[in-house]
């Protein structure tokens, strides 16, 4: 509550910016605003935001190379403005370590959400248990209970379901999870990851979470709207 | 499906891929082998086919000769016939095996009885095994029948045993073609039994019957022969297996044969042996052809690209050298190619010339084997219709006589004027003196005839006594000897230098011909004027007409059917069925050689490494004849030509893909900065709206309709510019399907997810229904979620609130065993009013909108849908449903790969 949370704005669209100021603003963000890539990493050097909101078409560089520079140096949560149809952008986006996106137009609240999501992830609350819905994992036994059941998992199962809860509500391209669950070399072995979530996803069933596949990009964990 | 040309569907390329692979894999050969008529090969082929058959195996009669027999005939019934074609021969109707007809019926074996069989004159091949060549070569298997004494390196052995010269003979590369070669064998004793009680047709074979074939003798030499050679064979067949397990190399590198030919007519007795002795040491063999600096006749030409076109059928290496000592210039490509044994003929009797070549042979040969092996004469029918074609000659040859003649006859005239003052010696020498001038323009034989003549005139006229061939002076008779020598070699001499320098000559016209192919195809400016002047230069060297056909385009491989400008001939139209007979089998055809020889023309294959890029035709005089050399030349140019082409298509192609993959960029940029540009805005828009709504007390506001109308027409707004976008994306063949691994369940939820946005879902319940134990499939997730979602919509639109979109998937295949390329169903069905009939089609037009329908639409939803789905080698279609139920039902049908559920275990990286 001491100070306001600092958002950082690189769009060169004026009236989105202003647009996105006003809906953050309401939220208790402080603002920062940059037209373009360049401008936009000196911004983020000098206001150390503790959120980014990078559009992919900028008119001096690539969305992309602006991200790659950002994590040079730094892990602070980047979220991708993008229009819709350019799955292979996002998810390459994603992969060079932009944290979630959001497909223009898009609904404020939605993007609000996001935003929280990703900004409680970059706080590194190692909490030994993980809670979403009605699981909770404990990281330290190893150990799921539904409900306050014990679940019984595969050691993949288990890998998988852990994934997913330490990124709750935020996206993990396909390529993310077979590399962090299988190890780098089945990065294109996607096929057995579909079985592993058909089994998981049985499992989890009335557990309140579902696992979402966004089509061509990746999955991610929702705690269900009761 | 009509797919973009410029986009190849990938499963019609695999599909045609394994097409072609499947074409690849050549027919079996299943040879019955006998030792003569009668041993009951047809009976026996014909019995293992009824086996086949009643294995399953689709068997087609080909031609089945029964003779007569009635165990055969009785064979034959039940298995289904090939019509046998009709075909006119010099006023006979002779019936002949249609081999169109059995390629275009495709079993999996056909019956051709006879292998050695000769075509009736018309058909498209010279000879019955070319027809099976054919047919292998298109993947059908055959059975075939042959008596040993048809195998062409038996000929000779044939002739010796039984005096028989058997005209009808098949080569004996075919025999190493053939999968399995199964002996007919019948004792001698039961054969002449047979015969005896007249079970064996004679009627063809009067001729062997007339010269005592039928003998125990010959009998008992054919059984050994047709034993021993089948015995060879599976020797082979073993010595093959054996040797593929262990190392790759196709020959032994320890041993290579050569054999020396020339124009004789042994040159094929030579050839036959070369080839017996290396298939028993199984290694590779040559034939060289020396050629010397004389020109050949032209009956010496034909009986050499005969002899050399056999080594060629039997799977020799053909080598032609140039040089005048034939010993040295054999000795030389033995050395190169490393030879290990050179085959020459063992001198027949005392010729002084072969005595030199062998002795030198044998001299200069090093540590290279020398075989002399006794040749045999070639059998005595062909020598007889070479004779023919010399007869044109004369009347020029009879010019030369005169000439010469006549030229002696002037200087006698000239030397009695001169002879008080001059004397004999001098008269002599001015006979001397015409020889050498007639030398170097006549030919070799007029020539010596004027030595002659002068000679006997000079003697006559000159010498004293005058008037009598007496000479009484012994200096006079030296001197006259003397004259005559000098005569003589002068004229030879000159006559040789000459022929040298013609021969020279006509090597250097081919060779600059060669080259100024290769300049003018290649160097040209304008390709349409350098193959001009290319195939005029190949006019000019051989006195011929040509004419091109190429190749429409690399990617295209059917042949153009219209000449090519560059030509200078039109072929008839009966021609065509040559020329793509020669493109699709890569090889000459034509004139002069053994396939369709009724042709107008010779046609070459234009042949690179890779590809068939034309056929180019070699149209002679009616007189003319295509020597080896000529034959050779031409091929030469042909493949020149082929090079300039495809390099010439490459380049077209490459610019044209260039050109393509630059639209495409420029599209795709345009495309997204449209894009970009539409939907900034509607996002500040509906961003906006939602800010006003989200205000407090913005429900109670006299403003919140006008909000609620705002909201409504900004989302419908997005609709249209997505829609507008996608179409666009769609026509530019932007759109690339980008295949992934998914749940299907995933997929049409998305699709859901997508397409009801809003209130749409609570006002019509959507079911997904997926049975449990699909397994993932591979395909566009996204283009496949966005089309159904477009259906759903479409759904949600046309349909009255309440009722439910019912979504399933199905695998009519069944979604066990290889799962490579399964058909995928999903079925849209709504309970609206349903489709009216006639408009099923029309519904996926672009902005085609149904009567009635509610405004507020582009008409674009379902042409998208169709598109995406076309984009990936899938269709939609729509109709009333089948359940019976009132409502329409979308079918959407895609080829997908499945995941085999057994594969489903995950692979663990460390």
């Amino acid at each position: 509550m001491s100070t306001p949370p600092r958002a950082l704005i690189i769009d060169d669209e004026v009236q989105l910016r202003r647009l996105l100021r006003l809906a953050l603003e309401t939220r208790g963000y402080e603002v920062h605003e940059a037209d373009n890539g360049a401008r936009g990493l000196s911004e983020a050097v000098f206001r150390k935001p503790d959120v980014i909101l990078l559009d992919l078409g900028l008119p001096d560089m690539d969305g992309r190379q602006v991200l790659l520079r950002l994590r040079e140096w730094t892990e602070t949560p980047v979220l991708i403005l993008s229009v819709r149809d350019q799955e292979d952008v996002k998810v390459a986006a994603l992969e060079s370590g932009a944290d979630d996106y959001v497909t223009k137009p898009f609904s404020t609240a939605e993007l609000l959400a996001r935003l929280t999501v990703i900004q409680r992830r970059a706080k590194p609350a190692e909490t030994p248990v993980l809670h979403a819905g009605r699981l909770s994992l404990d990281l330290s036994q190893r150990e799921v209970l539904l409900s306050g059941e014990p679940l019984r998992l595969t050691p993949i199962e288990y890998s998988l379901l852990r994934l997913f809860m330490q990124n709750s509500g935020k996206i993990i391209t396909q390529k993310q999870v077979l590399t962090t669950v299988w190890g780098p070399n089945a990065a294109d072995q996607a096929q057995y990851l579909r079985v592993y979530v058909t089994h998981l996803r049985k499992k989890i069933a009335d557990s309140g979470v579902e696992i979402r596949n966004e089509p061509g990009i990746g999955y991610r964990l929702q705690v269900r709207a009761e | 499906m009509n797919h973009d040309p410029l986009r190849p569907d990938p499963d019609a390329l695999l599909a045609d891929l394994l097409r072609a692979d499947a074409q690849k894999r050549p027919g079996r050969l299943f040879i019955f082998l006998g030792m003569c008529p009668g041993v009951g090969k047809t009976y026996t082929m014909l019995r293992a086919a009824r086996q086949r058959q009643l294995e399953g195996v689709d068997v087609l009669v080909g031609i089945v000769e029964t003779h007569g027999r009635r165990e055969t005939a009785e064979l034959l019934e039940g298995l289904p016939f090939l019509p046998l074609r009709s075909m006119e021969h010099r006023g006979h109707n002779l019936r002949e095996f249609d081999i169109d007809a059995a390629l275009a019926r495709k079993p999996q074996l056909v019956l051709v009885d006879e292998l050695a069989h000769s075509n009736v004159p018309g058909s498209r091949h010279a000879r019955r095994y070319q027809d099976v060549l054919e047919l292998i070569g298109a993947g059908i298997d055959v059975y075939t029948t042959l008596n040993v004494q048809h195998i062409e390196s038996q000929v000779d052995t044939v002739r010796q045993i039984t005096g028989v010269t058997v005209s009808e003979t098949v080569p004996d590369s075919i025999l190493d073609r053939a999968h399995e070669i199964e002996l007919v064998d019948l004792s001698v004793d039961k054969l002449l039994a047979r015969l005896a009680s007249g079970k064996v047709y004679m009627g063809e074979r009067a001729e062997l019957a007339a010269t005592g074939f039928f003998k125990e003798a010959n009998l008992t030499a054919l059984r050994e022969m047709a034993l021993r050679f089948t015995a060879e064979h599976v020797d082979r067949d073993l010595e093959e297996i054996r040797r593929a397990r262990r190392i790759s190399t196709p020959w032994r590198t320890n041993a290579r044969l050569l054999v020396g030919v020339g124009p004789s007519p042994y040159a094929e007795s030579l050839i036959r042996w070369t080839r017996r002795s290396a298939m028993r040491l199984s290694c590779q063999w040559l034939v060289v052809w020396v050629e010397g600096s004389r020109p050949l006749a032209r009956a010496d030409q034909e009986r050499l690209a005969r002899s050399l076109n056999l080594a060629r059928k039997l799977g020799g290496e053909v080598v032609s050298v140039t040089g005048d000592n034939v010993g040295k210039a054999l000795l030389e490509v033995a050395q190169e190619r490393n030879v290990t044994q050179i085959v020459v003929g063992k001198p027949n009797r005392r010729s002084l010339l072969r005595d030199l070549l062998t002795d030198y042979v044998v001299a200069h040969s090093g540590d290279i084997d020398v075989c002399m092996v006794r040749p045999i004469l070639a059998n005595s029918r062909l020598a007889r219709t070479f004779r023919k074609p010399e007869a044109g000659e004369a009347p020029h040859q009879a010019r030369e006589y005169g000439w010469t003649l006549g030229i002696s006859a002037a200087i006698a005239a000239v030397g009695c004027a001169v002879f008080a003052e001059a004397g004999y010696v001098f008269v002599g020498l001015m006979f001397l003196l015409g020889i050498v001038f007639a030398s170097m323009r006549f030919g070799r034989g007029p020539v010596l005839v004027m030595a002659t003549v002068s000679a006997l005139m000079w003697d006559f006229l000159f010498i004293e006594p005058y008037f009598t061939f007496h000479i009484h002076k012994w200096q006079d008779v030296i001197m006259f000897g003397m004259f005559f020598v000098v005569a003589m070699c002068m004229g030879h001499l000159t006559t040789r230098l000459r022929e040298r320098e013609q021969a020279e000559i006509r090597r250097q016209k081919q060779t600059a011909a060669l080259l100024r192919v290769t300049q003018s195809a290649a160097l040209a400016t304008d390709p349409e004027a350098g193959l001009r002047e290319a195939l005029s230069t190949i006019n000019e060297l051989h006195r011929a007409e040509t004419a091109l056909f190429i190749r429409t385009s690399n990617t295209d491989r059917s042949l153009s059917p219209t000449p090519h400008g560059a030509g200078t001939f039109a072929p008839s139209a009966r021609e065509w069925g040559v020329i793509h007979w020669v493109y699709e089998h890569r090889q000459a055809a034509g004139r002069f050689t053994d396939t369709l020889p009724e042709s107008q023309a010779t046609w070459f294959p234009l042949q690179t490494s890779t590809a068939v890029i034309g056929v180019l035709g070699l149209h002679l005089e009616e007189d003319a004849v295509l020597d080896f050399s000529s034959r050779v030349s031409v091929e030469a140019c042909a493949l020149q030509l082929a090079l300039v082409l495809e390099k010439e298509q490459m380049v077209e192609a490459a610019t044209r893909a260039h050109l393509l993959h630059q639209s495409e960029r420029l599209q795709r940029t345009l495309l997204d900065s449209v894009s970009h540009e539409l939907k900034t805005p509607l996002t500040v828009i509906q961003a906006s709206v939602e800010g006003l709504a989200s205000c407090p007390r913005a429900a109670e506001s006299p403003q919140a309709e006008y909000l609620q109308e705002l909201n409504t027409a900004s989302m419908r707004l997005q609709r249209v510019v997505n829609n507008l976008l996608e179409m666009t994306r769609i026509e530019a063949s932007v759109v690339k399907p980008a295949q992934e691994w998914c749940l299907l369940g995933d997929v049409l939820q998305e699709a859901v997810n997508i397409a009801t946005t809003g209130d749409v879902r609570r006002r019509h319940p959507v079911r997904i229904d997926v049975p449990a134990e699909l397994p993932a499939v591979q395909v566009d997730s996204h283009l496949l979620a966005q089309a159904v979602a477009n259906v759903v919509h479409n759904a949600s639109v046309y349909t009255p609130d309440g009722t439910p979109i019912e979504i399933s998937a199905r695998l009519p295949g069944g979604g066990g065993g290889a799962a490579a390329d399964s058909k995928l169903v999903i079925t849209i069905a709504d309970g609206g009013p349903g489709i009216r009939p006639g408009d099923e089609d029309k519904i996926f037009e672009k902005f085609y909108r149904a009567e009635g329908s509610p405004a507020g639409g582009t008409g674009l939803g379902l042409s998208i849908a169709r598109g995406l789905l076309r984009a990936q080698g899938g269709d939609i279609t729509a109709g009333a449903r089948r359940d019976g139920k009132a409502g329409a039902e979308f079918v959407i049908t895609l080829q997908v790969s499945l995941l085999a559920e057994e594969e489903g275990k995950p692979v663990r990286a460390g």
